[in-house]
């Protein structure tokens, strides 16, 4: 190592000085922080482990893209709107839901042209078409797998709506850790319809209520208690209630239940059928009844419908249809082997971008703490990474290998400022160059953000992560690192 | 010490913006030709064409893994060092999606599998345009902030469209397609490639001194700032390549080729249009 001359060792007073120094701190403290919060160790098994999320192209697991069959319309009428609603609903034997002023929800399959002359004879004009459901159903939709995926057991599972620009949510997102992709097709892509339809005259039936009208469902139970009369009590929401009443009286069921079954059904496929008890029709007659009890007969047999009432009841209450638009798997090994692959690639590139450095400055005294700040940067990112517990990707690989290769970019632009013309600056111009090599780099910066914006906005899939990582990667550095690295090359350059 | 021998003075500014205008203008006659002929500018891959993409380790060969598909719409297989197999499905039904899945879990228990529905690729890609060209006009309008000068601005904005441009263009002809890694790399060389081109455009126009002192100190900073990018990346490529890791190999190589095209348009094309705005007395 060559030394220019009058360099010598720093001593601890000079070193004391840089570590409390407020951008050094900062950056020292974030780094203490960020491996409390990687949090590496040995776990039980004796592997390295820690607190970083994986994503499932890195660890055994399955997604499902789920498109959603219904859309939100927009819509005009000179109708009073219950009628132009009642009529619609009736019409296209799906339920219509009013989103705001001018959007309906159809929670069914239709084309653009199907709909225009249905709209046309319900007393209205179809406006707008956008295949999708509004937010309120998505997320309804959302909790219902959620729900239904977590009561199977299954480890670990993520459900996304991915909401649109105009907040018509169209495709939802189910991944799923530790199973394989047949496994979670079997979970998920099987969605139920639930609907229960009456008995009109003869074999006609007419919608009632679907299945997100069923506010909860209870466990399979004796009524009354001890009888070996076995059955489901479920409840309605208040409007399902006004439904099923208005439903019941309309087609008489409540004059004459026998004739006017109640009709279940999953996916089109009746899964029970029975009239209302004498003592409900009569209830029904006069109020809204929101507690309801299907009962499915004696001893075991009445216990074993029962138990498949509660699941069809439970699963099958997605208020609309799903299709399987997408899906994929990663299994355990290649999960395996990509991590190391991941792994490897950041360390070579991280010892590759130091000689590059080397060749260029030739001087460890700059090239190392160039090349400690990279690695900070790298671990402040992966700390915030595990404290939100985002779930990393092989595009947020790439992303933070890029950050790697950019951050270093920007320490030379603060070296070389600062070295101008080779002479060690005094205070004051050392001052004013930082402050012009801040001015180069936060130009850049704000590139980098606003060309990842965009990605981070939308709902493009995988790589909203990998957008939001580099945007946090960019600001990183140039609100901790690289202030702290101008005043870290200031002191060991002003020796 | 510098890398290569960047000679600025030589050569006029005419001199220096021919070759990369010439390619670019070559880039941009067959992006447009592909377009004529397939309806997009760049080959969509399984993200946005829809179909099945399986990643398999065997040792069986091409023509085995072919004859226990040949059921199947197989499009392609292509293989990487250490017995990778990529395979290449077209668009089917669910109920042959499904059989195919069962399939491949049964032959290759270790395979990864992703299948994306032909309409679903069709809004991924409408999306992944969108933020594309959202990038590219948010970027520009940085940079035309940060400048407040037409011309140094252009240069700029130019250069980084140069550098997509001829991307893209070698994407088609190295048979790289456009799939959502690939995306996230040519945005990120929106953001990317403009670094040393700031770097470039500051030292001219805000720094005292001659125009080739200032022209030679820019590049001496600017080219070990790419290479330290260059450098990080080929590590990538190098180990996602042997490892094979389909989506890290797409994604640094299109990153390597943006930052090789940037090298060009950096150092020749926009400082050829900046020496000539300075000569003609711009930037005073």
């Amino acid at each position: 190592m060559v030394c220019p001359e009058g360099r010598r060792e720093m001593n601890s007073r000079e070193l004391k000085t840089m570590i409390t120094d407020w951008r050094v701190a900062t950056l020292l403290i974030l780094i203490v922080l960020s491996i409390i919060a990687i949090y590496p160790h040995i776990d039980q098994q004796g592997n390295l482990a820690s607190n970083l999320q994986y994503g499932l192209d890195l660890q055994q697991g399955a997604w499902l893209q789920l498109d959603i069959q219904a859309e939100v319309v927009g819509y005009t009428t000179d109708r009073p709107l219950s009628e132009f609603l009642t009529n619609l609903s009736t019409n296209l034997d799906a339920e219509v839901l009013q989103v705001d002023a001018n959007h309906l929800e159809i929670q069914k399959y239709y084309s653009q042209a199907d709909l225009e002359p249905r709209f046309v004879a319900a007393g209205g004009q179809l406006t707008s078409y956008q295949q999708g459901v509004s937010k309120t159903t998505a997320d309804s939709v959302k909790r219902i797998l959620e729900n239904k995926i977590n009561s199977l057991g299954t480890k670990d599972a993520k459900v996304n709506t991915l909401t649109g620009l105009n907040n018509v949510a169209r495709y939802i997102r189910v991944e799923l850790a530790g199973v394989d992709m047949n496994q979670a097709q079997e979970l998920v892509g099987k969605q139920g319809k639930f609907e229960i339809r009456i008995q009109t005259t003869g074999n006609q039936t007419e919608h009632v209520l679907s299945g997100d009208a069923i506010t909860s469902v209870q466990v399979p139970s004796q009524e009354p208690p001890g009888s070996n009369n076995w059955g489901v009590g479920f409840t309605l929401s208040e409007s399902g209630a006004e439904a099923f009443r208005t439903a019941a009286i309309q087609y008489g069921a409540t004059v004459d239940p026998s004739k006017h079954n109640l009709i279940m059904l999953l996916d089109n496929e009746t899964v029970y059928s029975a009239p209302l008890s004498n003592d409900l029709a009569g209830k029904v007659q006069s109020e809204n009844i929101r507690q309801l009890f299907a009962s499915t007969g004696a001893g075991d047999y009445g216990t074993q419908q029962a138990t498949n009432l509660e699941i069809h009841l439970r699963a099958g209450a997605l208020p609309v249809e799903v299709t399987i638009a997408g899906s994929g798997g990663v299994s355990a090994p290649l999960g395996e082997r990509y991590k190391q692959m991941a792994l490897l690639a950041g360390i070579l590139a991280l010892v590759t971008v130091g000689f590059v450095i080397y060749y260029r400055y030739r001087e460890p005294y700059i090239v190392l703490p160039m090349v400690l700040i990279n690695a900070s940067e790298i671990i402040i990112l992966l700390g915030f990474i595990s404290l939100i517990r985002f779930q990393m990707d092989l595009p947020t690989i790439a992303g933070l290998i890029a950050v790697l290769g950019t951050g270093i970019d920007q320490l030379v632009v603060i070296t070389d400022e600062i070295l101008h013309e080779g002479k060690v600056p005094s205070p004051n111009l050392y001052i004013k160059r930082l402050a012009r090599a801040l001015s180069i780099i936060v130009v850049a910066a704000a590139t980098v953000v606003i060309a990842m914006v965009p990605l981070a906005l939308m709902d493009l899939s995988t790589l909203k992560g990998f957008a939001i990582i580099t945007i946090l990667g960019v600001l990183v550095g140039v609100i901790v690192t690289r202030p702290a690295y101008g005043k870290i090359i200031m002191q060991i350059l002003s020796r | 010490m510098g890398l290569v021998n960047y000679n600025i003075e030589k050569y006029s500014p005419k001199q220096l913006v021919i070759i990369p205008l010439a390619l670019l203008a070559i880039s941009i006659v067959m992006l447009g030709f592909t377009t004529l002929s397939t309806g997009m500018p760049l080959t969509p891959g399984i993200d946005f064409s829809g179909g099945t993409a399986v990643t398999i380790f065997s040792a069986d060969s091409r023509e085995q893994i072919q004859t226990t598909f040949s059921g199947y719409p197989l499009i392609d297989v292509s293989e990487g060092v250490n017995g990778g197999k990529f395979l290449k499905f077209g668009s089917m039904d669910d109920t042959r999606y499904k059989d195919l899945s069962a399939l491949i879990y049964q032959k290759y228990p270790d395979a990864s599998i992703n299948q994306i529905g032909e309409t679903f690729g069709k809004t991924l890609q409408s999306q992944a345009v969108l933020a594309m060209v959202f990038s590219f006009i948010g970027m520009a309008i940085v940079i035309f902030i940060s400048f407040r000068t037409f011309v140094p601005s252009v240069a700029v904005v130019l250069s980084a469209f140069a550098d997509m441009a001829m991307t893209a263009a070698t994407m088609n002809i190295i048979g790289i397609p456009l799939s959502l890694g690939t995306v996230a790399a040519l945005l990120m060389l929106i953001g990317y490639s403009v670094d040393s081109d700031i770097l470039l455009t500051n030292r001219v126009l805000k720094r005292q001194g001659k125009l080739n002192d200032k022209l030679a100190g820019a590049f001496r900073t600017g080219i070990i700032m790419t290479s330290t990018t260059l450098a990080a990346v080929a590590a990538m490529l190098v180990v996602s390549w042997i490892g094979s890791v389909q989506i890290l190999t797409e994604i640094s190589a299109v990153l390597l080729i943006g930052l090789l095209f940037d090298v060009m348009n950096t150092w020749l094309t926009n400082v050829g249009i900046l020496k000539w705005y300075v000569l003609k007395g711009g930037g005073k």
